[in-house]
């Protein structure tokens, strides 16, 4: 299976904002973090889409 | 129920404003006498001058019209809670214009002389030592406001009637400036300039047991945390030379984060991505989608305001 690897450049205040949500139990590690928040927005703009009434 | 206890009374006449020393746990009623009548409000920690209401940081918080339920916030650094709206008769009130001027008057009307909030509020101030440049921006009750489509501030004729208020509770020492506002040919005050009262209460332990608390943070900074806590007495701006400058986490440091995603997440990301605001830089496309997605989840607050406990 081919991943693509996406670089994010972040800052030290965003890491400390990502840190200090692992630290809550949200995620393991900043990569997971990023993936989770990947699969939640993107299933948040899904059942948009899905609630929306056709036209 | 405990009565309130009357500490002093006033009638506000058209043209006039009246700095109040309202001690924490004192209520200011500002009352239409009349009904229709725009009031103008300025505040200052009574022990601290440079402390003072910030009508960006409450419309912020509370939005363009706050009312009962709100508080009226200090500026940064500062960001405390000064009042409180207890209550609020009407609902309708407006933190979107400044005060009325003699320059509006002049340049708009070509009056000479004209009644007008920032006049009225210097020469109340006055009393207390302040300068008309220690104005600042106004709360202004029973003002109907809005945003039109173009982006500007409206106002239109208001609805009050004779004994609609709107009720101040002090949550600290403050000195406490309302004024009959000055436009007479604005709809503002449906065109004429009628009286307030004020009266000053003693706020009972039913009325105290309704304010919400808010934070207390180490960011609510007051002068003792200043590298200068002195107020500069001259006018004239001059560089110090030994100024070294410490912005805060600075230098900002990039760090890079790989980011190995499967071909269903890729397709997920293809999907939402904002490619319509970054192209093809997938890198930054990614970073909004991780913050967009924290905001969402986490965000106990409107974007760019403090959290108090809600959205309020």
């Amino acid at each position: 299976m081919t991943e693509t690897v996406i670089t994010l450049r972040l800052n030290q205040q965003q890491l400390e904002l990502m840190d200090r949500t692992i630290a809550q139990g949200v995620a393991a590690d900043r990569v997971a973090l990023v993936r989770l928040a990947l699969r939640e927005y993107a299933a948040v703009r899904q059942a948009e889409i899905t609630a929306k009434p056709a036209p | 129920m405990t009565a309130r206890t009357v500490i002093s009374e006033y009638v506000l006449e058209p043209g006039t404003g009246k700095a109040i020393e309202l001690l924490t746990g004192q209520i200011l009623r500002i009352e239409q006498v009349e009904g229709g009548q725009c009031a103008d409000f300025n505040a200052f920690n009574l022990h601290d001058y440079k402390e003072f209401m910030h009508c960006g940081r409450t419309r912020t918080v509370h939005g363009f019209h706050p009312t009962a339920g709100n508080f009226l916030w200090s500026a940064p650094p500062r960001e405390r809670a000064m009042l409180y709206i207890l209550e609020d008769t009407v609902g309708r009130n407006d933190v979107l214009f400044p005060r009325c001027s003699a320059y509006v008057y002049e340049a708009a009307y070509g009056f000479a002389v004209h009644t007008n909030c920032h006049d009225i509020q210097a020469e109340a101030q006055r009393e207390y030592g302040l300068t008309p440049d220690d104005v600042h921006d106004s709360f202004n009750l029973f003002m109907c406001t809005g945003v039109d489509q173009d982006g500007h501030a409206f106002m239109t004729r208001q609805t009050t009637q004779a004994g609609d208020h709107v009720d101040l509770l002090a949550l600290m020492d403050v000195l406490a400036v309302p004024n009959v506002c000055g436009a007479d040919v604005m709809k503002t005050s449906n065109f004429a300039l009628k009286p307030l009262k004020l009266t000053v209460f003693a706020a009972t332990a039913a009325d105290m047991a309704l304010v919400p608390s808010t934070p207390k943070l180490e960011s609510q900074r007051t002068p003792k945390d200043f590298k200068i806590s002195a107020i500069k007495s001259d006018r004239p701006l001059r560089r110090d030379p030994a100024y070294r400058a410490e912005f805060p986490n600075t230098p900002i440091r990039i760090t890079d984060l790989p980011v190995a995603l499967s071909p269903d997440e890729v397709a997920l990301f293809n999907a939402v991505k904002r490619s319509d605001i970054y192209g093809d830089d997938d890198a930054a496309a990614l970073r909004d989608l991780l913050f967009s997605w924290w905001e969402e989840r986490f965000l106990q607050a409107h974007a760019g305001a403090p959290a108090i406990g809600g959205k309020s």
